[in-house]
């Protein structure tokens, strides 16, 4: 599914250059659950960034289901990113004047899906993960294990294979983390491959394969 | 389908997010408002003033025929040049020649005073204008003499009650037994205001003087023509042929050398005199809406940094730029709609403000409305101003650092200030060129109002006393007037009288061409023209003006006794270097100088005094005399007291207006009091608002500094430090600002030197005194972030980093 072939980011101060990511080589294949680990500022993000195509400067190779992303355009990235990837972010970032329910219809609404179309979508996943009674709160009224669920929500409505997590439990206490991994295995035990960023040798143990990497290199990879 | 389910949907998050963040929204829709409200109330009135066609059948079509003297000055018709115009004329479907009057209706209840227009039987085929009852007369149909006569509506409505038994009934105008035959609609109107409309006897308007209008008098010059273009012919055509008939004249007729014959679109020649000051004030208008814009857009790119996370968001979940844009473009045009919706209620309020503000003899100030043109102009203007406003803010925010912005959650907003500044710079500049056009408006009604007219304008009352021709002749004039006269000055109240014509700054005048007798003959062109006055003697004691040398008028210089004048100053030079006391001037008759006064200022303050020729009134007397009055006791007593002595010499007629001197300069300065008033308004709302342009940035830009802040408190930096940091970038912005807005202010303001008085349009004092005003109003807004700059806790500051 994915494959990169040295990656390399770096940024320019004057003369010198400071590398974040290093001749990154990996291969991800479908329905992979894959833990990006390391200490802070190893690049573990700004890989998953990368892989979000959030992040165009960067140099090397990256295929998604064979097609060069290296070398296409920012828009023909933009679709093939609407079409395969959901991102979930550590802080959720749901939108604060939206409702739980727009929150979810968001991205559907940015793929150009019919109106009738979205409302039985949307309606699946509130049912699916066990929110319907929340459609209508605002994020501010919900808990951060619920604001989670609502993002992991408004990630995979648009049916992606593909789930970029950065931290997904980073700003939850250990209970409500638990109860998000698990999600994340069903999901993967349903098809979808899922990639996450985390400190956590346990968030960790619920995926397949780990990779380390270290001052921008994959130091490990099993 | 699915686009406008996106709008809606963008229109009602857009509607939410508003209302969540209720401080943006008030200041945002409070400054639309006032923008868009106050350019739609100025378009408004220069809409109903220059732009909008008269209410006729192809407005286009109408022409105001004028003579042009040898001086370039424009002037009226003698009956003999209006008749051989009329004769050879061809492209003209229709021509009418007017004269406005006062009439006095009587033959009801209480005798009226309106305002008539003496007209030729072409005057309706020129306005076609379907009459509201019975018909109006025409050429075809009328014959002059016939004595008929149209009303306005709202005589018709005033003095008959509405009643529609008033066609065919008889009323007598100025004394004369007239048939209505029928009414117009209040908005006929034009080329100047009328309550009734009467065919003259004669085939041109009567003469006002009561001379014979029917003689062939090519030097009496008293009546305003109107033509109709023939709808075979184009408005080139009949120009051109009106200036071959005017070029024959002046060629074949002697006392025409020179002079030429004009046609000047109807509507265009109204507003020719104002049309400058309307374009200012649509100018001004339209700086405070740029202003009030991008002050908008500084609000709405502040409010985009604090929203980087939001957009981020978005864009991580697919939003692609164009749909980012069209969001951010839909939330700032449903603002700038509500912005536009408030703005009709302030341009409502406003105008009638201005209106009620706005001088009377402004032309076409009835036309003055809020209708569906002003609307769409409003519509049109909020529209342009959402985009506007939105696009720069709408461009910008759509493009986030992904990354960055997604890690920081928008609090790092100091790399985006850029635009925002520009904001800034742009409001600063457009408030210095208003600030500055104001100020030199300003300074020009000062200037002018400080003017000496010549007279003492204080304790000075003029009652109006025009007298029907049909009941009175020259020697019933005289008599009347002196009567009343002798009568005011028996009565202590009113003991300082005298009677004259004109009144100084009341619009009428009368003139001559000056020949002095012994001195070589000028051509016409080097002629000069002198304004005439009939005065009784006190004349001089009441107004205030000096007699130089010679002697007053005295009750001896009656109408059998040698003619005699009195000239001014500006006259002297006339008479080639000799005294003019004992010399003649050819009036007709040869009149003797018997003395030189004072020149006096006497048409407007801004004109500088002319050659004036004073005659006895005895000797020179005039239908529309009035009376003057000095008293300290004002208007009221003296009303009484003239209607009183005019009720003992004819208990029919009515007194005119009664008005004091400092009324009479109050209105003939109307129109700079006007402009200076709005533009000095405009001005004092762009201060406002590039104030708040100021704060609102300066104060964004401290809350975004706050962690800088506290990391520089931290390290040792004292609060008078961060202070004057502050303060700094906000007065670095504001001297850019005002250096633009020197260099804009001195080009724009050029266009604006015919409106000033004594007053150049790059007067240094007022450039400056403004800038450094702005100046002090930019450092007194950056005052109060700069102040929590200062108490920023570097402690809570770094926690919360």
């Amino acid at each position: 599914m994915i494959k990169l072939n040295s990656i390399e980011k770096s940024y320019r101060h004057g003369l010198s250059q400071t590398f974040v990511l290093r001749r990154v080589n990996a291969e991800i294949k479908s329905g992979d659950f894959v833990s990006i680990m390391g200490p802070s500022g190893a690049g573990k993000s700004t890989l998953l960034h990368i892989l979000g195509m959030h992040d165009s400067a960067w140099t090397g190779e990256y295929w998604l289901h064979d097609d060069p992303i290296h070398q296409l355009s920012a828009k023909d990235r933009m679709r093939l990113q609407k079409q395969h990837i959901g991102f979930v972010f550590q802080s959720y970032h749901l939108l604060d004047n939206l409702t739980v329910y727009e929150n979810i219809d968001l991205p559907l609404s940015y793929r150009d899906v019919k109106k009738a179309e979205r409302e039985g979508m949307v309606a699946d996943i509130l049912d699916r993960f066990n929110i319907v009674g929340k459609k209508d709160l605002f994020p501010n009224q919900l808990s951060g294990g619920q604001q989670q669920l609502v993002a992991i929500a408004r990630a995979v409505v648009a049916k992606p294979s593909l789930i970029l997590a950065d931290e997904p439990t980073g700003n939850l206490h250990s209970d409500q983390g638990k109860e998000i991994m698990e999600l994340f295995r069903r999901l993967n035990e349903g098809g979808t491959t899922i990639v996450q960023v985390t400190h956590s040798k346990e968030n960790a143990s619920f995926g397949k394969r780990v990779i380390n990497l270290k001052d921008g290199w994959i130091v490990d990879e099993n | 389908m699915l686009g406008r389910a996106v709008l809606v949907q963008d229109v009602r998050y857009a509607l939410r997010s508003f209302i969540r963040a209720p401080g943006f929204t008030l200041v945002a829709l409070l400054t639309l408002a006032l923008g868009i409200g106050g350019t739609t109330a100025i378009f408004s009135i220069v809409d109903g003033v220059v732009l909008r066609p008269l209410p006729y059948q192809d407005p286009g079509r109408l022409l105001r025929l004028t003579r042009v003297s040898p001086t370039g000055a424009t002037d009226s018709f003698s009956a003999a040049d209006y008749r051989d115009l009329r004769k050879d004329v061809t492209t003209l479907s229709a021509i009418a020649a007017y004269r406005s009057d006062v009439v006095d209706l009587t033959g009801r209840s209480e005798p009226v005073r309106i305002i008539g227009m003496q007209t030729t039987a072409g005057f309706f085929d020129v306005f076609s204008a379907p009459p509201l009852l019975g018909r109006t007369y025409h050429e075809t149909t009328d014959q002059p003499g016939a004595a008929v006569a149209v009303i306005g509506e709202a005589i018709w409505r005033q003095q008959f009650g509405a009643d529609p038994a008033v066609i065919g009934t008889q009323v007598r105008l100025n004394g004369t037994p007239t048939e209505v035959i029928g009414v117009v609609p209040e908005w006929l109107r034009h080329p100047s205001k009328s309550d009734t409309w009467m065919l003259s006897s004669l085939d041109v308007p009567t003469s006002p003087l009561g001379m014979a209008g029917g003689n062939d008098s090519r030097d009496v010059h008293y009546f305003s023509a109107v033509g109709r273009v023939a709808g075979d012919r184009n408005l080139i055509d009949a120009q051109e042929q009106l200036k071959a008939i005017g070029d024959r004249l002046a060629r074949d007729v002697p006392t025409n050398a020179g002079s030429s014959v004009r046609g000047d679109p109807l509507a265009a020649s109204m507003v020719a005199d104002v049309r400058t000051t309307m374009m200012v004030l649509l100018a001004a208008g339209g700086f405070v809406l740029l202003i009030a814009c991008a002050n908008v857009a500084g609000l709405l790119i502040a409010r985009g940094a604090a929203r980087r996370r939001e957009l981020a968001v978005r864009t991580a979940l697919g939003a692609g730029r164009a749909r980012l844009v069209q969001q951010l473009l839909t939330e700032s045009v449903v603002l700038a709609i509500a912005g536009g919706a408030l703005g009709l209620l302030v341009a409502n309020w406003t105008l009638d403000l201005l209106v009620q503000l706005a001088p009377e003899n402004l032309p076409r100030l009835a036309d003055v409305t809020l209708d569906w043109r002003v609307g769409l102009f409003a519509f049109a203007a909020t529209i342009v101003v959402g985009i506007l406003f939105g696009l720069t803010p709408a461009l910008q925010s759509s493009r986030p650092e992904l990354n960055a912005d997604l890690k920081e959650g928008g609090r790092h907003g100091t790399s985006r200030t850029g635009m925002r500044n520009v904001m800034v710079v742009a409001q600063v500049a457009l408030a210095l060129v208003l600030l500055i056009g104001a100020g030199l408006m300003l300074t020009s009604f000062s200037r002018l109002r400080s003017v000496d007219p010549g007279f003492r304008t204080t304790e000075l009352v003029t009652v109006e006393l025009a007298l029907p021709l049909s009941r009175y002749d020259e020697a019933a004039q005289r008599k009347f007037y002196m009567g009343v006269l002798e009568r005011l000055r028996a009565n202590p109240l009113t003991a300082q009288s005298a009677m004259l014509f004109p009144f100084p700054f009341g619009g009428g005048n009368a003139q001559a061409g000056v020949e002095v007798i012994g001195q070589p003959e000028k051509p016409p062109e080097q002629r000069l023209t002198a304004d005439l006055n009939s005065i009784s003697p006190g004349y001089l004691r009441a107004s205030g003006v000096r007699l130089i040398e010679g002697r007053d008028f005295t009750e001896a210089d009656g109408p059998d006794s040698p003619p005699v004048v009195l000239i001014s100053e500006s006259a002297r030079r006339e008479f080639g270097g000799k005294n003019p006391i004992g010399e003649k001037i050819d009036l007709g008759d040869p009149f003797t100088v018997i003395g030189i006064v004072s020149d006096a200022r006497r048409r407007s303050l801004n004109t500088p005094p002319r050659a004036a020729i004073y005659l006895p009134y005895t000797q020179f007397v005039l239908p529309y005399m009035g009376a003057m009055v000095r008293t300290d006791r004002g208007a009221g007593p003296v009303a009484s007291a003239v209607k009183a002595a005019v009720a003992e010499v004819d208990p029919d007629l009515p007194i005119g207006e009664v008005k004091t001197m400092e009324q009479m300069i109050e209105e003939s300065t109307g129109e700079p009091r006007f402009r200076s008033f709005l533009i000095a308004s405009f001005a004092m709302l762009a201060l406002l608002l590039a104030a708040v342009g100021v704060y609102g940035l300066i104060s964004f830009t401290v809350t975004q500094r706050v962690p800088e802040i506290g990391v520089r408190l931290a390290l040792g930096a004292s609060p008078r430090q961060v202070f004057t940091q502050v303060i700094g970038h906000g007065l670095r912005l504001a001297v850019i600002g005002v250096v633009l807005g020197l260099i804009a202010a001195a080009g724009a303001t050029t266009l604006m030197q015919s409106l000033l008085f004594n007053t150049s349009a790059t007067d240094p004092v007022v450039y400056l005194s403004l800038a450094v005003l702005l100046l002090a109003m930019a450092a007194l807004a950056c005052y109060v972030p700069a102040r929590r700059a200062m108490r920023v806790d570097p402690m809570t500051a770094l926690r919360s980093e």
